[in-house]
């Protein structure tokens, strides 16, 4: 009985992984093929690597990709930050509701809207004020930051309404100010999120295709972009390799975050007991004396 | 309590940095930004938005060598996207390539700026033939010069049809459109664009009927003559075809004729014993034009007018051809463009053959509608 339910959930772990993972692995299994088409096997090779250092486009749009995303990963993260503290922290106040629904729409507009509407404010903002002038990366970042930071929101104003009110009133109650506590006691607590936040904001702003393709123009193609404008004749195998080294980078990315946070779980947990322990010993000084 | 603060310190300092890095970066895009509304005199550059992998690339780097002029090239992989772009005005772009289809709605909503033909002393080379049968889209030649042009013919894998059937009728629309015929190959794979107006134009072909019929009678008879075969098609989609007939999945295919012609080439080049056969049906075929045209708001004219002449240079027109494997509209280029490329009589037919293509022109609206509804029935097999 017990054994069989071992096997049951030993095989639901398997199928889960698979499911997850058999495409990335194929993925990177074809990078390595020497046959340019996708289904034929044609011998291990490197040769698509070469290729795609070759491939000025990719390259160029990978770059611009990478950049975007940072940027704009960081701008939602500070952006989002101060929207989750407000909604979270300053209790009820006239136009919270609209605030807490204006925040989160992005999350369930349909991109298509999202994109179409952008476009339009920029290509009215130009007639304007004359900025953004033509459209490229500035307006794809301003994009990008729209859609994530509503994510980052999210994930900041969860992580503060779990946390613990106290410790802010304990730092307040030592003389500490408002901005002081922020920086000190409330921004390390939720430092987690905010690292969430910013690799899920980084990860959408790398991977978002129809608001960019709405929002870009000249010489600002991201790779989404062109990999999905290579479509109409095939994707060609330089695709794959990128997608491989760009697998490798996420992979050890989530590896070192997931060490560090662990590392810092610890220390937390080391601290809080020689804290208590600490109080432990002033009490009873305080009742020997 | 230490640990708190080293953090803090650490965050702040990475939040200062980064953001810090932002602005410089998003300055120095504003600034690289800045050359593309500027006009044009300071630094020359040409935004370029085509098809993609529709350029030999030594192409761009030689008319940056040849003009000092600086080419920023995008591309794009649908009619739609770039027709979006273009309808909502400013897109930044100076030479665009759209369809002769889609060109004609947009010349008519007043998109592109007329040529000046004056600075396009290269337009002599071009094809008059095919320059009067692309003003039926664009009249007077005014807004666009033909790029490539190419038909919707049937692709075909020799073996495979051989082998069901050694006397099919490859060069005949019957073999798609005789129902007892196409189910026939119903296991080997049929595969059909995803485009209404080409289809109900061939069917129209087909049936000795115009393909530029808006006819509600015609269109109900090629609604009935696609529906007839419906049952026997595998697949109805615009590009994935190319792949397939490449790896053998597929019988036969209508399809555009050089993407038939890249999966003869993709097929070669992974060392698969096909042979894939391309024909132009005797009923006669339905012709397209990529055109190059400059929107009404590009900011350098100029550079745009000197980007499409090079262009139209002989030797750099029938590179062009020879990468991409379409026929360009160049009369000039002919004698230099590959050779097995220029005796293709699928790829440049021969007067007869060209005597039987027809150009697929833009529809009314409330054609469109018809037609939209048509196709849906037709997809969905209902």
């Amino acid at each position: 009985m017990n054994q069989g339910r071992n096997l049951f959930r030993t095989l639901v772990l398997i199928l889960g992984f698979a499911f997850l993972y058999i495409p990335i692995v194929s993925l990177i299994v074809y990078s390595f093929n020497s046959s340019r088409l996708v289904t034929v096997w044609g011998g291990f090779s490197t040769k698509w690597y070469g290729a795609l250092l070759r491939n000025d486009q990719i390259l160029n749009a990978a770059m611009l990709s990478l950049k975007v995303a940072a940027i704009s990963a960081t701008l939602a993260v500070v952006l989002g930050t101060l929207a989750g503290l407000v909604l979270a922290r300053f209790g009820p106040f006239k136009g919270r509701t609209l605030l807490s629904g204006l925040t989160t729409a992005p999350l369930v507009m349909p991109e298509v809207i999202t994109g179409l509407s952008l476009l339009l404010l920029f290509v009215t903002m130009e007639q304007i004020i004359g900025w953004p002038a033509g459209r490229g990366m500035t307006t794809i970042i301003i994009s990008h930051i729209t859609l994530t930071m509503a994510f980052v929101t999210v994930v900041v104003q969860s992580r503060l309404s779990q946390m613990d009110d106290s410790l802010e009133e304990a730092a307040m109650d030592l003389g500490a100010r408002p901005h002081k506590v922020f920086f000190l006691i409330t921004l390390p607590i939720i430092a987690p999120a905010l690292m969430s936040g910013w690799l899920l904001a980084f990860t959408l702003s790398l991977d978002d295709l129809v608001i960019t393709s709405f929002v870009a123009g000249p010489g600002s193609s991201t790779l989404p972009m062109v990999i999905f404008s290579k479509v109409r004749l095939g994707v060609s195998p330089d695709i794959n390799a990128l997608a491989t080294i760009l697998v490798a980078i996420v992979a050890i990315g989530v590896i070192v975050a997931g060490f560090t946070m662990s590392r810092q779980q610890k220390q937390r947990e080391r601290d809080a007991q020689m804290a208590l322990a600490a109080n432990q010993q002033m009490i009873e000084s305080v009742k020997k004396g | 309590m230490k640990n708190l603060l080293k953090h803090a310190a650490a965050i702040a300092a990475l939040s200062v940095l980064l953001s810090a890095c932002g602005k410089s970066k998003q300055a120095a895009t504003d600034e690289s930004a800045a050359p593309a509304a500027a006009p044009a005199g300071k630094e020359q550059v040409v935004n370029v938005y085509n098809w993609s992998d529709y350029i030999d690339p030594e192409v761009i780097k030689g008319f940056e060598q040849a003009t000092g002029i600086k080419v920023r090239y995008d591309v794009f992989d649908s009619n739609e996207v770039l027709e979006t772009k273009l309808l909502t005005g400013n897109s930044g772009y100076d030479v665009v390539v759209p369809s002769a289809y889609f060109l004609q709605r947009q010349v008519q909503a007043g998109v592109f700026a007329p040529l000046d033909k004056s600075q396009l002393p290269g337009l002599a080379n071009i094809d008059p033939d095919l320059a009067a049968r692309a003003a039926r889209h664009d009249p007077g030649n005014e807004h666009s010069v033909v790029y490539m042009w190419g038909t919707t013919g049937i692709g075909f894998d020799r073996a495979k049809v051989k082998a069901i059937m050694p006397d099919a009728p490859v060069d005949s629309w019957k073999l798609i459109f005789d129902p007892a015929l196409l189910a026939k190959f119903k296991d080997c794979g049929v595969s059909m664009l995803d485009d209404p107006t080409d289809m109900v134009g061939t069917a129209l072909l087909y049936l000795g009927k115009d393909p530029n019929s808006e006819a509600e009678a015609d269109l109900k008879a090629a609604e009935d003559a696609l529906m007839k075969i419906r049952p026997y098609i595998r697949t109805i989609h615009s590009s994935q075809y190319i792949d397939q007939l490449a790896n053998g999945e597929l019988c036969i295919v209508v399809g555009y004729s050089g993407d038939v012609l890249q999966a003869r080439d993709r097929a070669e080049e992974a060392g698969k014993p096909l042979d894939i056969g391309y024909s132009i049906p005797k009923e006669g075929a339905l012709m397209w034009f990529d055109t190059l045209a400059i929107p009404a708001d590009a900011a350098h004219k100029d550079a745009a007018h000197k980007f499409i002449e090079y262009l139209l240079q002989p030797a750099v027109a029938a590179k062009n051809s020879d990468f991409v494997n379409y026929a360009n509209a160049n009369k000039a280029a002919t004698p230099l463009v590959n050779a097995d490329l220029r005796n293709d009589a699928n790829i440049y037919p021969t007067p007869a053959v060209a005597a039987r293509l027809q150009p697929s022109l833009a529809k009314s609206a409330e054609f469109t509608r018809a037609l939209n509804r048509t196709w849906t029935r037709f997809v969905t097999g209902r």
